[in-house]
């Protein structure tokens, strides 16, 4: 009794790891220092689509594709000579190939077994394919949020730029008809008034073309190609817009955006987008402000050597400290009219950019004195 | 068209359309005066400014319709043309339920804005008349006494001399006699100008 005791719990214990593991969704393999397989779980039989007889004393290199199998012959030879651990307890992503040939993106972290004579090393492998799939349709609805947010931009901007635009052009028009009438009566003094006139012409087609000199960075970033420009040129597009809805609620707005700046290497569209938001979230925070402090101010400075710095100050209600861990994140919004995709997409967009979104209350202890958001960006891109 | 007919104030934030305006209008022998927001115009209005207004609708400070309600306010009536834009119909939409005149939508033919200034100065000495001729009838009126303005009254009312008489327990000749008096002093010569006349009064 006393001596099959022991032997026996060995034996249950060895049926019970066998049991374990076969439970486990992860696949687990276990090589020796050539890389042939001594044992394998039926997780790897499933991801792999392999029968148990296929796999054991076969190599490991059989579940694996081209670059990954060189590689991981290497790893295994260097650690035979150097003991050089490339590979050994590190999560590593590779590309995994299955019996029918298809490839799935798959994370392995290999551990050592020092308990027999010859070294095992013991392989957990997991599928990331499902992981993989989410984030890259999590990545594409923000994408396609940003792009239908820049396509409503780029709406408004254009019906801004025609109002702009149709100021010199009615100005040259009128001219134009104003000089017709004088030279009916061409006396000298109408005379000198039509060349005046003309001159003026002259300047007002100037002025037209200044203004589509400016938004020329723009629709050549159509594609979201990326575009040298000062914070102050890439913010004098929307501060119309932005005028548009302060005016409307009765708030004054000052600027403070030095053209001297360093310029940014942006996608100005974009950028616009994140100004626009966090103007017009000022705006809708101060809905139950007293007219006396309705006001926004938007400043941008050098915040570090290479970072520059845009804030929109307001003294709306504040971030209540509740729902400060929210603020960014999507389908989050305390507006009754919100999407709450607002504030997700320009961290988004920013991040994109190398800079950082993100806000404090102007005063601690009193929400009422409003909040600053702010983001920062590079002055040089770092590749 | 005649100058002598009223101005025309032109409220607009943009220097060139401003000035383009003004001299096209002078062109045609209409002054024009310009203001460059409507806190300016406000500030300088008089309800007994004559002629018209040409008024943007967008403008930063003060938007057109915020000023076509102030100057409600302050007893205007001149009419106003509004210029608007591109995406303003809402907005013009809205100065039109105000009251305003008419709008013309930029970039404009100079036809289309002369052709509405124009007839808003029309529309405008049009008032003016009716107004200084409603004002001169008002005054004749008060220059008649009680009795006067009783029989005025009845006479409109088509009632006869005799009826008027009798109701009143005197003579048809006395009667008679005021009604004369009231037919002088309005200064009309038959029973329709007069009846006309109690019109305006009545709508004062």
């Amino acid at each position: 009794m006393s001596e099959s005791g022991p032997r026996i719990s060995l034996i249950s214990s060895a049926i019970q790891l066998d049991a374990i593991l076969d439970a486990m969704v992860e696949s687990l393999i276990v090589i020796d220092e050539h890389g042939v397989i001594v044992q394998v779980n039926d997780s790897t039989l499933n991801m792999f689509g392999y029968d148990r007889s296929e796999l054991i004393s076969a190599n490991i290199s059989k579940l694996m594709v081209g670059a990954d199998r060189l590689r991981h012959d290497q790893y295994l030879s260097r650690y035979r000579k150097t003991g050089e651990k490339r590979i050994i307890g590190k999560g590593r992503e590779v590309q995994a190939l299955r019996k029918d040939g298809t490839e799935f993106p798959a994370e392995i972290a290999v551990g050592e077994s020092m308990g027999g004579a010859r070294p095992r090393y013991v392989g957990l492998i997991r599928d990331l394919t499902e992981q993989r799939r989410a984030e890259e349709s999590a990545l594409q609805q923000r994408e396609e949020m940003i792009s239908v947010s820049r396509l409503s931009l780029m709406g408004e901007m254009t019906a801004a730029m025609a109002h702009e635009l149709n100021q010199p052009l009615t100005a040259v028009a009128n001219y134009a008809a104003a000089s017709k009438r004088l030279l009916e009566d061409p006396s000298a003094e109408n005379l000198q008034l039509v060349r005046e006139t003309l001159d003026e012409i002259g300047n007002q087609a100037h002025r037209a073309g200044r203004v589509i000199a400016r938004t020329r960075g723009f629709t050549r970033s159509a594609d979201g190609e990326r575009v040298v420009m000062t914070l102050a040129d890439i913010n004098q597009q929307i501060k119309r817009l932005a005028e548009v809805d302060t005016n409307a609620n009765n708030i004054n707005i000052a600027w403070d955006i030095p053209p001297e700046l360093p310029a940014i290497e942006v996608d100005p569209v974009e950028i616009q987008q994140v100004m626009l938001n966090l103007v017009r979230n000022a705006v809708d925070a101060m809905a139950n402000t007293p007219a006396a402090s309705r006001n926004i101010r938007v400043t941008a400075r050098r915040s570090g050597p290479h970072e520059l710095r845009y804030e929109v100050c307001d003294h709306g209600c504040g971030v209540d400290s509740e729902v400060s861990d929210s603020v960014f994140n999507a389908f989050f919004t305390t507006k009754p009219l919100g999407m709450g995709m607002g504030l997700a997409i320009c961290r988004t967009i920013i991040r994109k950019h190398g800079g950082e979104l993100g806000f404090r209350n102007n005063d601690a202890n009193n929400l009422s004195s409003g909040s600053t958001f702010y983001f920062t960006l590079p002055t040089q891109v770092t590749r | 068209m005649n100058k002598a007919d009223g101005k025309v104030y032109i409220v607009d934030d943009d220097e060139a359309v401003r000035r383009s305006l003004q001299l096209l209008l002078k062109t045609v022998n209409i002054d024009a005066v310009c203001f460059a927001s409507g806190d300016e115009f406000i500030a300088r209005f008089d309800a007994a400014m004559q002629g018209c207004i040409v008024l943007d609708i967008r403008m930063p400070g003060l938007s057109g319709l915020e000023v076509q309600k102030q100057l409600k306010a302050h007893g205007n009536t001149m009419p106003i043309v509004f210029i608007t834009g591109h995406g303003d119909v809402p907005m013009a939409v809205e100065a039109m339920q105000q009251g305003a005149f008419d709008f013309v939508q930029k970039p404009f033919r100079e036809q289309e804005l002369m052709d509405r200034v124009s007839n808003a100065l029309s529309h405008s000495q049009e008032l003016q008349q009716e107004e200084t001729l409603r004002r001169d009838v008002a005054e004749r009126y008060a220059s008649l006494t009680p009795r006067e303005k009783d029989v005025m009254a009845c006479v409109v009312k088509g009632q006869a001399n005799k009826v008027i008489a009798m109701d009143r327990d005197v003579s048809q000749r006395t009667i008679e006699i005021h009604r004369a008096r009231v037919m002088e002093k309005m200064q009309v010569k038959s029973l329709a100008e007069l009846v006309r006349m109690s019109l305006l009064l009545g709508e004062n």
